[in-house]
């Protein structure tokens, strides 16, 4: 999800301008100024929102509090009346949701064959004989697709099996020229896996602290062919995809709710993503989620023959298919999850049936009836030998899998000081990318300063580089990635210069204001490839934080009492109270953020102290 | 002792070893190449009688075909299978027939006691060596983990990205010389496939 930059947002609600760049995406920014309550869940695709709203903060303190009033209206009547009518469905009914996900691997080479794997490549560029069927051609079984695969099954706390074998899937359809796909049906290589979900991972409140979802098995199987439908039922065909290599996870049906139903799918999306698995994501079409919805009388004596991986007693299930975005998982398992139990309530009954759901809509359509189950005749491929895993590779890829998400955010909350939001959010900003940047600043801060706790210096290396540096903005910079930070940490801001900035602030070299003052100038250098660095701007501009002089308080303390001379009078009445009113006007006077409060209220008492005597 | 058996003795030895000379003889006998007269086979015969028939295995002709395949079930099989379904009820019961003869063969094989068998997949070398032989384990994905870097703190290892990756020349064929219509357009050339009723 792009990140709206502050200069837009500026520009679209005070001046009415949409931004020019001419795009598809840009009605999106604006629809999306005012953020909604389900932003808040999201940490990771959402995270730059809040830093928005703290730059804005500073230059428009009314904006933050109509976008807050915003909210607070939009729940009142948004979700008032139907939560109510909900929670009063839900007494009665259980939902129940178990998640197919495909996930294209991480390979080379597609699975069967040595044509290697692209992404948006010249259609039908990497095809092999295999591949579009040609009569004759024998699968190869790519070994090092298993790879990604094992690293996968892994990260998810699989057991891996030691032998696997190849099955056919039998189906017409023009995107699989074989009329079956090879998957791994009766001996998948991998099972008994489990994820585990925390709170800040989105799940719903009714499921706690942590949940933990069992994963039924994790098996190997061939991708389809792109088809791109044109008007007149005319569909073109690229066989680029076909054969490439996907892992399908199986969960048990151990989810209750819609929300952790979709965090679930959103935190395998990362775990893939961090064991370089699977590095293509829902919005491009790399993962897909299919869902099976079934709900049950809550407290209900009466046993049912449906039962799926050791659950027992569940309700009819159906599967929602085509689902392209996490939102799309949970909308679409509530409006399920509600058309069954109303056609149950009115007496109906639950078909097994296949349906879709498109985005926007409110109900879930049917695409495929029981009549219309298709029969895989499921068949073990004699062109295929087992697979046999080594021992040996199983353990090497175990301990090499790197430090997972889980553990990252544990570190940076534990160690670094941080809060669970804010660990998300560095972690999920330019593919972790910005969570090394914060690391590097720490490390180089730590260089400075080696006494000082780590907790303090990753509270405030954090801030800085969460939401100072979240909120810079330039016309020159690209607006999705202004810092142009990598995945590997650098950007254009050295992390050596913002560490030495942060110990000057911090050791009172340079007042807040011109801190930020400074980052200002260390991007705008950064973009123009000037090269400056902290030292330079701040001798350069002579920003070094000098103290008022007693001279000088003295003098900004007659001018404060000269100027309210009623209040003085207030004072000496007998209302010390009125004090803070004088020391405000001190400060308020200041515009460097020279003046100490408690020298000011020093100066101030003397004076009165003076004038009383 | 100087070999002097008493007459008694000798008389029984006598009839011992006269026995066995008599029962090797037969036994000889029996086991002789040459055929007794009254044991000849005539192959001829043996031959002209046929003792099993591949006709015992099909369904009795006169019998009528059981309904557990109704045409509903036939016509399912048949889309199952993308083949044309029957145009005429004749053809229907010709269908009909030739099923019920295939399944009546696969319910005699059925018959056999399998118990405890495991189905054989394919043919392979399911020794201890041959099991070895197709273990993968790091030796084999040696190339592959050279393309790997491990990347930041957290140690993670990443697949470099080539270019172009050598594909042995498996893509270098005409794929569209295949294709039954085609289409060029801006990013390059697909297969068309139309879905329209005709």
């Amino acid at each position: 999800m792009a990140r709206i930059a502050p200069s837009v947002l500026r520009r679209y609600l005070f001046g009415g301008q949409l931004p020019a760049g001419g795009c598809l995406r840009q009605p999106r920014y604006c629809r999306s100024a005012a953020p909604s309550l389900s932003t808040k869940r999201y940490h990771g695709t959402q995270a730059p929102d809040t830093s928005t709203d703290s730059a804005l903060s500073e230059t428009t303190i009314p904006f933050r509090k109509q976008l807050k009033d915003e909210a607070k209206k939009r729940k009142a009547e948004g979700t008032g009346k139907k939560s109510k009518q909900n929670n009063q469905k839900l007494e009665n009914w259980e939902l129940t949701v178990g998640i197919e996900i495909h996930a294209q691997l991480n390979t080379e080479r597609k699975l069967f064959s040595a044509a290697s794997s692209s992404i948006n490549d010249v259609p039908n560029s990497h095809v092999a004989f295999f591949d579009v069927a040609m009569p004759g051609s024998q699968p190869i079984f790519q070994k090092e697709t298993l790879i990604p695969a094992l690293r996968a099954a892994l990260a998810l706390n699989c057991e891996i099996q030691k032998t696997s074998r190849f099955d056919r899937k039998h189906y017409f359809h023009w995107d699989q020229p074989a009329g079956y796909q090879i998957t791994q049906y009766y001996e998948p290589f991998a099972r008994d896996g489990y994820i585990t979900l925390y709170a800040h991972d989105g799940i719903a409140a009714e499921d706690g602290d942590e949940v933990r979802i069992g994963i039924k098995q994790i098996q190997m199987e061939q991708d389809t062919a792109k088809t791109i439908s044109q008007p007149g039922d005319i569909h073109l065909l690229d066989f680029n995809r076909v054969g490439l290599p996907l892992i399908e996870i199986i969960t048990l049906p151990q989810i209750h709710h819609p929300s952790t139903a979709a965090a679930l799918v959103r935190k395998i999306q990362i775990i893939l993503n961090a064991v370089d698995a699977c590095v293509l994501g829902m919005q491009s079409g790399g993962l897909r989620a299919d869902v099976n919805v079934s709900v049950r009388r809550r407290n209900s004596s009466s046993s049912s023959p449906n039962s799926y991986g050791g659950v027992t007693n569940l309700g009819q299930r159906t599967e929602i298919k085509n689902l392209s975005s996490f939102k799309a998982v949970e909308d679409a398992i509530i409006a399920e999850r509600d058309r069954q139990i109303d056609l149950l309530e009115a007496g109906g009954v639950i078909e097994g049936e296949t349906r879709g759901w498109t985005i926007g809509s409110t109900e879930t359509k049917r695409l495929r009836g029981k009549e219309g189950e298709v029969d895989y005749r499921y068949m073990p491929d004699p062109d295929l030998a087992p697979v046999v895993i080594g021992d040996d590779l199983v353990s090497h890829l175990k301990n090499t899998l790197g430090i997972l998400p889980d553990q990252d955010i544990n570190i940076l909350v534990e160690d670094y000081g941080l809060t669970t939001k804010d660990a998300m959010s560095l972690l999920s900003l330019n593919d972790g990318g910005t969570a090394e940047y914060f690391r590097n600043v720490v490390e180089e801060y730590l260089f400075l300063s080696p006494e000082e706790d780590l907790e303090k210096v990753g509270k405030l290396c954090g801030n800085w580089v969460l939401h100072e540096m979240g909120g810079l903005t330039h016309d020159l910079a690209d607006e999705e990635n202004p810092l142009k930070m990598t995945s590997s940490g650098s950007c254009l801001i050295p992390a050596s210069e913002l560490a030495q900035l942060l110990h000057y602030l911090s050791t009172d070299k340079i007042t807040g204001r011109t801190a930020k003052k400074v980052l200002a100038e260390l991007f705008a250098s950064g973009l123009y490839t000037r090269g400056h660095t902290t030292n330079s701007v701040i001798y350069r501009e002579g920003w070094w934080f000098t103290p008022l002089s007693e001279l000088e308080y003295e003098g900004l303390a007659k001018e404060v009492l000269d100027a309210n001379g009623k209040v003085v009078d207030e004072i000496l009445a007998g209302k010390q109270g009125k004090v803070n009113f004088l020391v405000g006007q001190m400060m308020r006077g200041d515009q460097d953020g020279r003046v100490d409060a408690s020298k000011a209220r020093e100066r101030v008492m003397k004076l009165i102290d003076a004038l009383k005597g | 002792m100087s070999g002097f058996i008493c007459s008694r003795c000798r008389a029984s030895l006598q009839r011992v070893m006269h026995n066995q000379k008599r029962s090797i003889n037969r036994s000889v006998r029996e086991y002789s190449t040459k055929p007794r007269r009254a044991n000849l086979i005539d192959i001829n015969a043996l031959l002209s009688k046929s003792t099993w028939s591949v006709r015992s295995l099909l369904p009795d002709p006169n019998a009528p075909p059981s309904e557990e395949i109704t045409p509903a079930k036939l016509h399912h099989l048949l889309r199952l299978s993308a083949l044309p379904l029957p145009t005429s009820p004749k053809e229907e019961a010709e269908m009909l027939k030739t099923l019920h003869s295939q399944l009546h063969f696969v319910k005699d094989i059925q018959k056999v006691d399998t118990e405890g068998v495991e189905p054989l997949q394919s043919i392979r070398d399911e020794t201890e060596e041959g099991v070895k032989d197709i273990t993968i384990g790091m030796e084999e994905l040696k190339e592959a983990f050279e393309k790997e870097e491990i990347e930041g703190r957290n140690r993670r290892p990443r697949r470099r990205r080539v270019e172009v990756v050598d594909t042995n020349e498996v893509e270098d064929w005409d794929v569209l010389g295949t294709a039954g219509e085609k289409v060029e357009l801006a990013g390059g050339q697909y297969f068309v496939v139309r879905s329209g009723k005709e």
